[in-house]
């Protein structure tokens, strides 16, 4: 066993042997590359000029108010390209640019990861193919069409559920086939080591800049900071550099769909057992013969039947608490956030805010709370308008 | 003795090329499975029977699509176990081994996976996604049964790797020849050759070169080199065009073990 792929018993490099000297080779490329001050400042200069970076820390007024303690936002909708995801993928590609790789691929359910990727493709000059299941091309047709506008191939995955779960399978066997030129970016805090590591040093930025600006705002540090888990690559970003601040609450939100009692959720924290997907060791969403399931949610970024394995390690550690929020829970918060403070949030996001509104209620006004807002709503627009009309949803 | 030892030890004494299949179990259904394996008895050296995995990620369409289709017929680690004992239980002494993909024994729990195996006479185990340094673990539990012995794969870019994985290595030694998944239009990669002596001038067991293997003529150019083919898409593709008809399995496998051999 190799201790340092492992957050506890979680992590892992559950990959074919074809790719563990690819592995080996990104681990070594990625450790120098951070401590590299000219990789360090181009990594730094991408994310302020053209993500636009250092998104706010808004004080959510009416919000507050009405809940009598302080709510603030991490604004990681006002990236470019509407979400935290571009945040990872500008430092990826570099890395891959770095290693000589000409091609990337990238696997993709709502389609946010995949257009951060075909977007950092088209700026750096790679050649991008993105793969999304049959089932998401069909319901994200728009970010389909973002995806080929930047240049990239969007390759529709007919395989198992035909959504994120597959085409992950099958970014990671093209990758299997092309790892000699091609690089594999990976969206989430998930895969094998030392991708869960490379997303959160990626993602960290989120956290850093939100516990200076909290302190400039507060003289302190916030009481509790929030965000949603699918794979959990926002939230391990939000985490990051409050893990070691033990006064600070951390929680995780999962998507509990239509109930963490009934068969259509995506609670794998608080109805998975431990198991190995994609190169993983982390909790599962698994059937009695160890067959994955599929997950459920209204937001299909939090739509996933595992989650990353530090995440894994956070929750048996009691360092971090994951609680389920249900897709009516999350779409009432989501209107809530737009009436009250007219910021529309991606509906993952909402997931968050849903349960931040819950926890407000425990605070008081000395107290305070960030949420990580990891990304704007309209790209939900339409799951949006087919729930408020009572249509429910395609998923 | 392990039963695939014996067998490959056999082929060694006799000169002689090594054949392994690779079908899904319950592919067709269970039964379906058992002729199969019946017919190839004494022909082909070592079976390999896949257990069926929701997120195969080592397989190409083919496979893909008959864990798919197994899966949805019902097929089970519980039930190819049970066909394993009856099979054992009728005298069977063929050499089979399951590959299959960590997570199902995971789920089943290290010490009571192996506990099976040896119960229901399963020789070795190939599990794709459990490379070398994750092996431990599992390596552990069947140790203590002595019963069931963990296959090891290299790749076309092992290289340095491959000293310290064939080192305790036991049975033979998986070559996959190419990089990717399994299937294949026999389409290998560019420095094969190389690769496949390299492994050879390491290894004391049989090496066995798989993936994208269709007939004998395939493995014609590494002849010298390896000490069998696996063929594991091509069958299942020809056995569902045969309707799963064990004729056709046993007349496949004479062939191209003959073939390989002359």
């Amino acid at each position: 066993m190799n201790a340092k792929a492992y957050f506890g018993q979680y992590g892992g490099q559950y990959v074919s042997e074809s790719l563990m000297n690819v592995l080996d080779e990104i681990d070594n490329e990625f450790e120098k590359a951070i401590r590299d001050e000219e990789f360090l400042k181009e990594y730094h200069y991408y994310l302020k000029e053209y993500v636009g970076r250092e998104t706010p820390l808004y004080l959510a007024e009416n919000l507050s108010k009405k809940y009598g303690t302080k709510i603030y936002l991490k604004r990681e909708d006002l990236n470019h390209t509407g979400a935290h995801k571009i945040n990872n993928v500008i430092g990826q590609i570099l890395l891959a640019k770095r290693m000589g790789k000409t091609k990337i691929i990238a696997e993709t359910g709502a389609g946010q990861h995949g257009v951060a990727t075909a977007t950092g493709c088209a700026l750096f000059g790679m050649e991008c193919t993105v793969y999304m299941g049959s089932e998401d091309v069909k319901r994200q047709a728009l970010n389909v069409m973002r995806m080929e506008m930047l240049g990239a191939e969007v390759v529709s995955v007919e395989s198992g559920s035909n959504t994120l779960k597959d085409a992950t399978n099958e970014a990671i066997r093209t990758w299997a086939k092309r790892a000699e030129d091609t690089f594999y970016i990976i969206g989430s805090a998930i895969g094998p080591y030392p991708y869960p590591k490379m997303v959160k040093e990626f993602q960290s930025c989120i956290s850093r800049e939100a516990k200076k600006q909290h302190f400039e705002k507060e003289g302190k540090l916030p009481d509790v900071v929030m965000a949603c888990v699918g794979g959990g690559s926002n939230s391990i970003g939000m985490f990051a550099d409050f893990i070691d601040e033990k006064d600070v609450e951390l929680i995780g939100v999962e998507a509990a769909g239509k109930g963490i009692d009934t068969n259509e959720h995506a609670a794998s924290m608080a109805r998975g057992r431990i198991g190995v997907l994609h190169g993983t060791r982390s909790y599962l969403l698994q059937d009695e013969d160890g067959n994955i399931q599929l997950a459920h949610s209204i937001s299909a970024g939090l739509d996933y039947p595992g989650v990353g394995p530090e995440h894994a390690y956070l929750k048996d550690t009691g360092r971090a608490k994951y609680v389920p929020i249900t897709d009516e829970e999350a779409m009432s918060a989501l209107m809530e956030l737009t009436r009250e403070e007219g910021i529309i949030p991606a509906i993952e996001s909402a997931h968050a805010m849903a349960y931040a509104i819950k926890k407000a209620k425990e605070m008081d006004a000395n107290q305070s709370m960030i949420i990580c807002l990891s990304g704007r709503g309209d790209k939900d627009v339409n799951t949006i308008s087919d729930y408020l009309d009572g249509k429910g949803y395609l998923n | 003795m392990n039963r695939i030892e014996k067998q490959l030890n056999e082929c060694k004494e006799n000169n002689e090329k090594a054949f392994i299949t690779y079908l899904t179990a319950g592919l067709g259904g269970m039964d379906a499975t058992k002729k199969i394996i019946k017919a190839q008895e004494g022909i082909t050296d070592v079976l390999e029977l896949g257990i069926p995995f929701s997120d195969p990620i080592a397989d190409g369409p083919v496979i893909q699509e008959a864990s798919f289709d197994a899966i949805n017929e019902g097929a089970s680690l519980r039930k190819t176990f049970e066909l394993m004992k009856e099979l054992r239980s009728e005298g069977c002494e063929q050499a089979i081994l399951f590959m299959m993909y960590y997570n199902t024994i995971l789920n089943v729990g290290l010490d009571e996976f192996a506990k099976r195996c040896k119960e229901c006479g399963v020789d070795g185990l190939i599990v794709p996604d459990l490379p070398f340094e994750e092996q431990e673990d599992l390596q552990e539990a069947l140790d203590r049964y002595d019963a069931t012995i963990l296959i090891q794969l290299v790749a076309p870019i092992s290289a340095d790797r491959i000293p310290e994985i064939l080192k305790n290595a036991r049975g033979f030694v998986y070559c996959v020849s190419t990089m990717g998944v399994t299937g294949g239009d026999a389409q290998f990669h560019s420095k094969v050759i190389d690769y496949l002596s390299n492994v050879k001038s390491h290894s004391k067991i049989p090496v066995m070169m798989g993936f994208g293997i269709r007939e004998a003529k395939d493995v014609e150019p590494m002849k010298d080199i390896i000490d069998g083919a696996i063929v594991g898409s091509h069958f299942i593709k020809l056995l569902r065009k045969a309707d799963y008809d064990p004729n056709a399995a046993k007349e496949y496998v004479s062939t191209f073990r003959r073939e390989m051999n002359a």
